[in-house]
């Protein structure tokens, strides 16, 4: 390769520093030049942030040391998502990183339970997933590597402070050849002929140019949105959620590996353990609570003393209607929103990188193939997200009026046929790309009260007797997996104690 | 509660129904399901062979269906792939083999450094980096003792129609399906469904749901819903030649200036076709062009039309379409027994829970569409890609319009060598990318990150790849020992 490309990320914040993370493993040695610019006169979003089991293929991808790395973070495990009042006021249930029972017969495990369930002889279907009975008891162990166990059907994911991890990555990454420049961005310059944008400059006068540019600059979308005009896909009218506040308490003895939101009147609440404290959240739409109030009512649900005021947030749920336009890449926030309900924001900065490492252009231009498939798998990812999401609204009582308004609202035709089918015979289909495969489905459709009428009838061919024993064998086995594993605490302290700050 | 389907009719010959009738058997006939199975009498085209791809052997796992009786009931051999020739205009051939192209290095798809080595002025082609290819050229089958490379190779069959339908038939009749012949069969419908079939001596045969692999039922419900599919050649010939020795293990797809000929070896006889545009070429210099290519005395059958349509909804009320009643199956790369496993597939997937609603069928019918659409992509890269320029056929197939996917596909392929995956997709990127690259696209740039092997160690990986594909090749079994083992029921 003759001149090498320069690469420049706009934006130091969790999405800026994984982007130059990711090209300091891969990028600076195969010979592309990489700089950030960022200032440290502008805050970065970064909160508690609950992530999901692909972040650990991301820093396996890195080389980081698991151990370190959640040291670093003040992280702790995550088995899934706990949902309370989801559904219906009282009911909790868990999004688990895990399947659902083991083969027992042909059909898949959830027609047995379905079959199980009508039959009466079935537990609740939590009971036959290995992780969710061992979140429930705050206990945690690693998969044991065994592929007949039980024990090893799961994957997990962390809860960290991603202000820690931006930190962590750009020490990891400057010492990797990434150069960061400081300064505050005064203007965007673009080529007069392409559009393409040429360079920033900086309040110092300095002049940063590139051939291709990552904008991780948050919300405001400063390359990507203001620069190049690249519009909002507004989701408001499925997602209404407008605002968050976000405070932090101290750790409280409940130290959970899993997250927890809890429905509230105009929104719903977050509750994300570290290690050093635990990051709470409440996101709500502004049209149906004030910000005193949504304050007050984060403030009175946290188990520990305050240790923060509440931080507002503003923001509007929607993609960018191209993730990739000209020669930049919007990443992060500056690519989209979508509310932190499942975890999916760290994921969606991650597969942007991936798919960037792969179609980067050359030098010489960009081959007009490239972004077609960026934007196309972006936007399979979003799309994917927005109706996971707008299920959980969905399937309510509507006791408040943003639950009335969610709960009768027209849904995107991707989603509305999923419903019916489930209901009619607990079919979801499996989809080759982006996010959230049947088990997924299953919790939270049967978590939020859909179940289905009836099953694959191939779970027929199984005796209702050797059904019942094979359903409470698998259970009986799930508790004594899950009563073998040390406390999450104990666990933690073990493994991975990260120092006091 | 909801009432079960108890029974089942299938309407319908050849392959397709007798297949249909014996999954549904062997899946729901313990549940107490009756089957019955219409047999309309209507047997394979006379010299047809089917080309049964690598997911066919799992299948018939399935349907109980034994490897040995295939090669004595249906002259089967292995299937390791499928050879292109002349598609470029010349003396140029590829191979289109079933299994892994390349080991993958440094973390990246093997077609990623093989794309910076061909920019670097290598000039092996990709297929020779692929164990499945070379084994099969090399005429040697099953897998190597201690193999040297990790490659997957995988095989299918090359079947006699006639004699699989045949197959089929008597193993319905082992697990019970009630065979009634139907020539002469009336369908009636009342109030939207299928009510029942009459026979010709009278009897009328009800049922909860109809399997329709004729087209008779479904057109009754929905009369216009097919709709027809542009098709590069309108008319086949098909025909026999004396036996290839020793056998390929992969048939040949040779293109000729207004179409393309087969030829498909089987045990007992070479089975060969030639599809062609009627308007460009004559019947009769449809055959000289077929014993040309076959290179030995056909003997041949009748022309046949090729009729082309496609069903939006195959699925209609309580009658299922499957197979040529859902819709025409292109000619080429095995794709009409794909599809009909498919469609078999999925029906024993989605069986109705209740025989009073079935809103199964939705789903069914957008599978297909899905199925149909990605496999009918998979044969229109061939027109597509086509090199054959100054021909009046191949430059309107080269321009003729693809759809939207696979538009993408070829298009990041040659841009990046990558691969635009979509839901329902039936074939495995090397599958792609072997014909993509024999067709002739070599991607104009390559993963950034292949650039963190040095030369001298990718030069070294290629070496020891191109070595190790030699070895295992010379560990394997010829073909006639592998039929010979497989026979014998050694597995």
């Amino acid at each position: 390769m003759a001149e090498p490309l320069e690469l420049v990320i706009i934006g130091g914040g969790t999405a800026g520093w994984m982007c130059a993370a990711a090209c300091a493993a891969r990028l600076v040695p195969a010979g592309v030049r990489v700089r950030l610019v960022e200032s440290e006169e502008i805050g970065t979003v970064g909160v508690g942030e609950a992530t999901l089991p692909q972040m650990k293929d991301f820093n396996d991808f890195l080389g980081l040391d698991e151990v370190e790395f959640m040291k670093a973070t003040q992280a702790s495990f995550k088995l899934g998502i706990e949902f309370v009042n989801w559904g219906r006021e009282g009911h909790r249930y868990i999004h688990p990183f895990g399947t659902y029972g083991r083969p027992i017969g042909e059909a898949d495990f959830f027609s047995y339970w379905i079959r199980g369930r009508q039959a009466g002889v079935a537990a609740r279907l939590d009971d036959y997933c290995f992780p969710i009975v061992t979140a429930w008891q705050n206990r945690f162990m690693l998969p044991n590597g065994d592929p007949a166990d039980v024990r090893n059907a799961f994957a997990y994911a962390y809860h960290l402070d991603a202000f820690l991890y931006a930190r962590y990555l750009r020490r990891w990454a400057e010492a990797r050849g990434i150069e960061r420049v400081e300064g505050r961005i005064i203007e965007v310059e673009r080529d007069g002929e392409s559009g393409a944008i040429a360079a920033v400059k900086l309040a110092s006068g300095e002049r940063v140019a590139g051939d291709f540019f990552v904008d991780c600059s948050g919300f405001r979308s400063l390359l990507l949105g203001s620069t190049l005009g690249v519009e909002l896909e507004d989701w408001t009218h499925w997602l209404p959620c407008d605002s968050a506040q976000a405070v932090p308490c101290a750790r409280s003895q409940d130290f959970t590996p899993y997250t927890r939101s809890t429905r509230r009147k105009a929104g719903w609440q977050w509750r994300i353990p570290l290690q050093h404290r635990t990051g709470n959240g409440y996101v709500y739409a502004s049209a149906h609570i004030s910000d005193d109030e949504a304050a007050a009512t984060l403030l009175a649900n946290l188990d520990g003393e305050a240790l923060a005021e509440p931080r507002v947030l503003r923001f509007k749920a929607g993609k960018r209607k191209l993730a990739w336009s000209r020669n930049c890449i919007g990443m992060g926030l500056a690519g989209g929103f979508l509310e932190p309900l499942e975890s999916t924001s760290i994921y969606l900065v991650q597969m942007a990188i991936m798919h960037m490492l792969t179609l980067l252009p050359a030098k010489q231009g960009i081959d007009p193939a490239l972004p077609a498939e960026f934007n196309r798998v972006m936007d399979v990812e979003y799309d994917r997200i927005r109706d996971f999401l707008i299920l959980h609204y969905l399937a309510n009582q509507p006791d408040a009026p943003l639950w009335e308004h969610v709960t009768a609202m027209d849904v995107p035709d991707t989603l509305a046929g999923k419903i019916e089918r489930f209901r009619h015979r607990g079919h979801v289909q499996a989809y080759r790309d982006g996010l959230f495969g049947p088990p997924s489905w299953q919790a939270v459709f049967v978590g939020q009260g859909i179940e289905p009428r009836a099953a694959d009838r191939l779970a027929d061919a199984l005796s209702a007797e050797l059904l019942e024993q094979r359903l409470s064998a698998l259970a009986a086995t799930i508790a004594h997996g899950a009563a073998s594993a040390p406390s999450h605490a104990d666990f933690v302290a073990r493994h991975c104690p990260a120092p006091a700050l | 509660m909801s009432a079960p389907v108890e029974r089942v009719v299938v309407y319908g010959g050849g392959v397709a129904a007798p297949m249909a009738a014996l999954a549904i058997a062997r899946a729901f006939g313990r549940l107490g399901t009756q089957v019955t199975w219409i047999d309309t009498a209507e047997a394979p085209s006379p010299h047809a062979a089917l080309v049964g791809l690598p997911d066919l052997v799992s299948f018939h796992r399935l349907l109980g269906i034994g490897d040995s009786a295939l090669i004595g009931s249906a002259s089967a051999t292995l299937n390791m792939g499928q050879q292109f020739a002349g598609w470029a205009g010349g003396g140029d051939t590829f191979l289109h083999a079933y299994g892994d192209v390349g080991s993958a290095f440094a973390a990246l798809p093997f077609v990623q450094h093989w794309t910076r080595a061909r920019h670097a002025g290598l000039r092996v082609a990709l297929e020779d980096f692929s164990l499945a290819a070379a084994a099969a050229k090399e005429g040697r089958a099953g897998e190597a003792r201690d193999p040297a490379t990790r490659q997957a190779v995988r095989h299918g069959w090359h079947l006699d129609a006639a004699g699989y339908a045949a197959l089929l038939r008597a193993a319905c009749e082992r697990v019970g399906v009630t065979i009634l012949p139907g020539a002469d069969a009336r369908p009636h419908d009342g109030d939207g469904s299928l009510e029942r079939i009459v026979l010709a001596d009278g009897e009328a045969v009800t049922g909860d749901l109809f399997v329709d692999a004729d087209g008779a039922l479904v057109g009754l419900l929905d009369p216009q819903g097919a709709a027809p599919d542009n098709v590069f050649c309108d008319r086949v010939i098909r025909g026999s030649a004396a036996p290839l020795d020793p056998l390929p293990l992969y048939s040949r797809v040779a293109a000729h200036d207004a179409g393309w000929a087969a030829l498909i070896p089987l045990g007992d006889r070479l089975a060969v076709e030639i599809a062609y545009a009627g308007a460009r070429m004559s019947d009769d210099s449809a055959r000289a062009v077929l014993a040309r290519i076959a290179g030995r005395p056909v003997e041949a059958g009748e022309t046949e039309p090729v009729r082309a349509t496609r069903r939006a909804r195959p699925w209609v009320s309580n009658c299922v379409a499957i197979g040529r009643a859902a819709g025409a199956a292109p000619l080429l790369d095995g794709a009409e027994l794909l599809l009909l496993q498919l469609a078999v597939a999925q029906l024993v997937l989605l069986w109705p829970i209740d025989r009073s609603v079935m809103p199964e069928a939705l789903i069914y019918n957008e599978e297909l569409a899905g199925s149909h659409a990605r496999v009918g992509d998979f044969t229109a890269q061939h027109f597509r890609l086509n090199a054959r320029n100054g021909e009046r056929f191949w430059d309107d197939a080269r321009a003729a319009p693809v759809s939207a996917e696979l538009a993408g596909k070829i298009d990041l392929f040659a841009a990046r060598g990558m691969f635009a995956h979509f839901n329902h997709e039936a074939h495995v990127e090397d599958g792609w990318a072997l014909c993509m690259a024999g067709h002739g696209v070599v991607p104009r740039s390559f993963d950034p990150q292949a650039s963190l092997v040095a030369d001298q160690a990718l030069m070294a990986e290629f070496q020891r790849q191109l070595r190790a594909v030699a070895v295992d090749v010379r560990g394997m079994e010829t073909h006639a020992g592998a039929l010979a083992r497989i026979r014998s029921g050694g597995g």
